[in-house]
């Protein structure tokens, strides 16, 4: 037997050196200059420019894309397609348009954004902001590179709306079923459930952007896998970097950690029934929480707490006086609850889902400090989809949710406090309150920028009192890159799902 | 013999309309509305206007028989129907995916018998010695280890510490056969260590069986070379349960790579089964589940035949 095993031993060694070179020529596929290659975290289940599917379609149509305004990096709001705007009477708002062209070479012209506005507004239309656009009184075209809207009451955000990227301009003559858009690159292919490849579009009103040639977006659905695949050389940038990575990524002297606090985790209550229709048991949960060990267990420390209302620090709106609005303060949760009828604490269910980490640690964190001061609150973690259904029919009594705001406006944060708007998962359930709902009308109808901000610091006082969310904390937001790269800035604040625009300026040796 | 194939035919299909209208029950009788779901990405509220739309133009709102047999309808003529998420044809899909999670199957599947057929006849040659003690150990720790567990050290260790390989991902065949072959690897060998162990193990026992048998035995007496003894009366005979498992296996493993094709970002048709459920894609679920069981119907209404050749009372029984 022993001629016979040294045989096999020698074939298996030949075999494997054989298969030595084979592996190695697999690795290092990123950093080809010019070209981009992109960890995305899900494939995008739609590009359709003006539906909400998800952050990672958000980002690919910040690429493709492009609005009347949009975000230059400091977060400002910034002329996009149309190079300035101004307000033209009592409730329109008049854009100029830049002599730009879509991606089919033709010219951005008024009848275009008006056109986007019908298909936006119209019956059997499935876009975000359907809602608002349905507010349009009339759109005027006195000529290509002018177009006034004309709303129905005054609407101040208007200019801000116009940066989602739920709301681009796109081309009336698009082929049916497809959307011309006038973006920096172009959508060349997409092999569904893997990868999108792009390519500039040389005719970017921008001159000389976007500075990459192509970019090659891959769904990494595994957030360890995505990091595995950036440290293996696989791809150049990564989104959604896990918090538990976040460490070591910035001790890596190849690559480039940048986190920007804009999305948050809050409660939201059904107010629709006891015992959460009392405000009093609703402070007394917002009391209960310390935030820091919420952000140490369920964010690896990466986030911080979030005591008011989700308006970033670095918006021209925030409230610095309310800061520790909601502090921790265990005694007087048990105050409120004993001042409202419960001083032997209450019994309720607690909402989440295990399907994403941070919400189900979130959630078990929370249950744990409500206990402290006598909520017995009873999970129930089911996946996301059955979560969303119970959320948006109130089958609950407290939930976990986490989002980020639609701008750094705090207008931006009114589909989460507004409970005058239909029901939704991600605000509190019959919970109407109408000072809120009266003070967000008038902050959108409010042109002058002192008396605006002085609206919204009398929105937060009512909020903190009354409590129609209960805010927990920030939670850092990352992108991770090459050294190689440079032009790719994490947008500040809410702004972070926009970050998608500055690759146009990313270039990467 | 054509009456018996035509019997079996008969209920392969019944087994396969039976499955297609259990997934059909139970995909809508569990919570979540895939409109809602489409349009509440990324956390935002959707407009319920919006939603009763969209609701309408998938045909969510209509009965649920008349969406039964609008399904079974689209069946009959082989149309799997279009995705809810973006209007993709299902059929289209499956065609693709379907022949990633076979080759994914098929290499772990020849890996498993290379490594552990051989291994398996020199451990039983060796019983209870050494090697035997070494390779029964390694066999009960690889079939403990959970197969993410596996992928995630693979990927942790060969991708990102020693950056030999990629972290994962996929290369049609066409466009780089290297860097194809060179990407299926890691998975399939992921689901080779729990695989090949089974190989593994049952081979041993078989050879160990087989050993005992009188035609070996007589072999032995009649002077053959003990090497030819292993290879025409030991081995071939051993193989037969061999076989029977890997194939179960490899069936089982059809729909059961989930968690390796998650792992290893391979664009399979189990990884495209799990996205479908969490969308609430109701006939991509149905269209995914459908051919699964289709297959497995298949095999065995062919393993039926077979034994109808091999056995003829199996015809009149």
């Amino acid at each position: 037997m022993g001629p016979s095993a040294t045989r096999r031993a020698v074939l298996a060694g030949a075999a494997a050196s054989a298969m030595l070179p084979f592996l190695r020529a697999d690795r290092a596929r990123a950093a080809t200059p010019g070209e981009l290659t992109f960890g995305l975290s899900s494939f995008p289940p739609s590009i359709q420019p003006w539906a909400n599917t998800g952050t990672a379609a958000a980002t690919i149509k910040l690429m493709i894309y492009r609005g009347l305004t949009s975000y230059a990096e400091d977060g400002s709001l910034r002329g996009e397609l149309a190079e300035s705007w101004q307000r033209a009477g009592a409730t329109g708002w008049e854009f100029k348009l830049r002599d730009v062209r879509f991606q089919n070479g033709e010219k951005v012209t008024s009848a275009d954004v008006k056109w986007t506005i019908e298909q936006i507004a119209a019956e059997r239309s499935t876009a975000y902001f359907r809602a608002e656009m349905q507010k349009v009184e009339r759109v005027e075209t006195p000529d290509d590179r002018t177009v006034r809207i004309i709303m129905r009451e005054p609407v101040a955000t208007l200019p801000v709306w116009m940066a989602s990227y739920h709301l681009p301009i796109i081309s009336r003559n698009s082929p049916r079923g497809t959307f011309v858009g006038a973006g920096p690159f172009t959508l060349k292919a997409q092999e569904r459930g893997v990868s999108l490849e792009l390519e500039a579009f040389p005719g970017f009103h921008r001159q000389g952007f976007p500075k990459l040639r192509r970019i090659r977006a891959v769904a990494y659905q595994d957030e360890n896998l995505r990091v595995a695949a950036l440290r293996s050389g696989d791809v150049d940038l990564i989104e959604y970097v896990p918090w538990q990575s976040m460490d070591a990524i910035a001790a890596d002297q190849n690559l480039k950690l940048d986190t920007v606090d804009g999305a948050f985790m809050f409660l939201v209550f059904n107010g629709g029934r006891p015992p959460f229709n009392d405000a009093r048991v609703r402070r007394a949960v917002a009391h209960a929480v310390k935030r820091e060990e919420l952000v140490r267990a369920a964010f690896f420390g990466r986030g911080s707490p979030l005591m008011q209302l989700p308006v970033a620090e670095s918006s021209p709106y925030y409230n610095a006086e309310f800061k520790d609005g909601w502090r921790y303060d265990p005694d007087l949760s048990k105050r409120l609850l004993a001042e409202a009828g419960h001083a032997n604490g209450i019994s309720c269910s607690l909402l989440s889902t295990a399907q994403y980490g941070m919400h189900k640690d979130t959630a078990e964190v929370v249950q744990q400090h409500l206990a402290a001061v006598g909520i017995r609150a009873e999970l129930n973690l089911p996946d996301w989809a059955t979560r969303v259904q119970i959320g948006n029919r109130g089958q609950y009594d407290l939930a976990v949710m986490g989002t980020a705001a639609d701008s750094n406006d705090p207008d931006g944060i009114a589909n989460f406090i507004d409970g005058s708007l239909a029901p939704s998962y991600v605000r509190s359930h019959g919970l109407k309150i109408d000072r809120i709902t009266e003070l967000l009308a008038a902050g959108r109808a409010e042109f002058d920028e002192e008396k605006r901000r002085d609206i919204y610091r009398q929105m937060e006082r009512v909020a903190i009192e009354e409590a129609p969310i209960a805010g927990l904390t920030w939670r850092s937001q990352g992108y991770a890159m090459r050294r190689q790269v440079t032009g790719f800035r994490n947008m500040p604040g809410a702004l972070t799902f926009y970050s998608g625009l500055t690759f146009e300026t990313a270039e990467i040796a | 013999m054509l009456a018996f194939a035509a019997r079996r035919l008969l209920v392969s299909l019944g087994l396969v309309w039976v499955v297609a209208s259990l997934v059909f029950l139970v995909i809508h009788l569990i919570p979540g509305d895939p409109a809602e779901l489409l349009l509440s990405q990324g956390g935002i509220a959707p407009d319920p206007a919006a939603v009763e739309e969209l609701r309408e133009r998938l045909g969510l709102n209509l009965p649920l028989w008349t969406q039964y047999v609008t399904y079974m309808t689209g069946l009959l003529r082989g149309d799997f129907g279009l995705s809810l998420q973006d209007e993709h044809p299902i059929g289209e899909e499956i065609a693709l995916r379907l022949p990633r999670t076979l080759e994914l199957v098929g290499a772990a599947g020849v890996i498993s018998l290379i490594v552990g057929v051989p291994l398996g006849v020199a451990a039983a040659l060796r019983a209870g010695g050494t090697l035997d003690r070494v390779l029964s150990a390694c066999a009960g720790l690889a079939l403990s280890i959970p197969v993410f567990v596996v992928g995630t050290l693979a990927v942790l260790v060969l991708a990102q510490e020693l950056r030999l390989v990629s972290a994962g991902g996929y290369v049609p065949f066409a466009r780089d056969p290297g860097r194809h072959l060179a990407l299926l690897l890691m998975p399939a060998c992921t689901i080779v260590v729990g695989l090949g162990a089974v190989v593994f193990r049952v081979m041993r026992s078989s050879v160990l069986e087989v050993l005992e048998r009188d035609h070996v035995r007589a072999a032995q007496a009649r002077g053959a070379a003990p090497g030819a003894i292993i290879r025409r009366h030991v081995v071939r005979n051993a193989l037969t349960p061999v076989v029977t498992v890997v194939a179960l296996h490899l069936g089982s493993l059809l729909g059961g790579t989930v968690l390796v094709e998650f792992v290893f970002n391979w664009p399979g048709l189990s990884g495209y089964l799990v996205r479908s459920v969490e969308a609430r894609d109701y006939p991509e679920v149905m269209g995914i589940v459908l051919v699964i069981s289709s297959l497995f119907v298949l095999l065995n209404f062919l393993v039926d035949l077979l034994y109808a050749v091999i056995d003829p009372r199996v015809r009149h029984g």
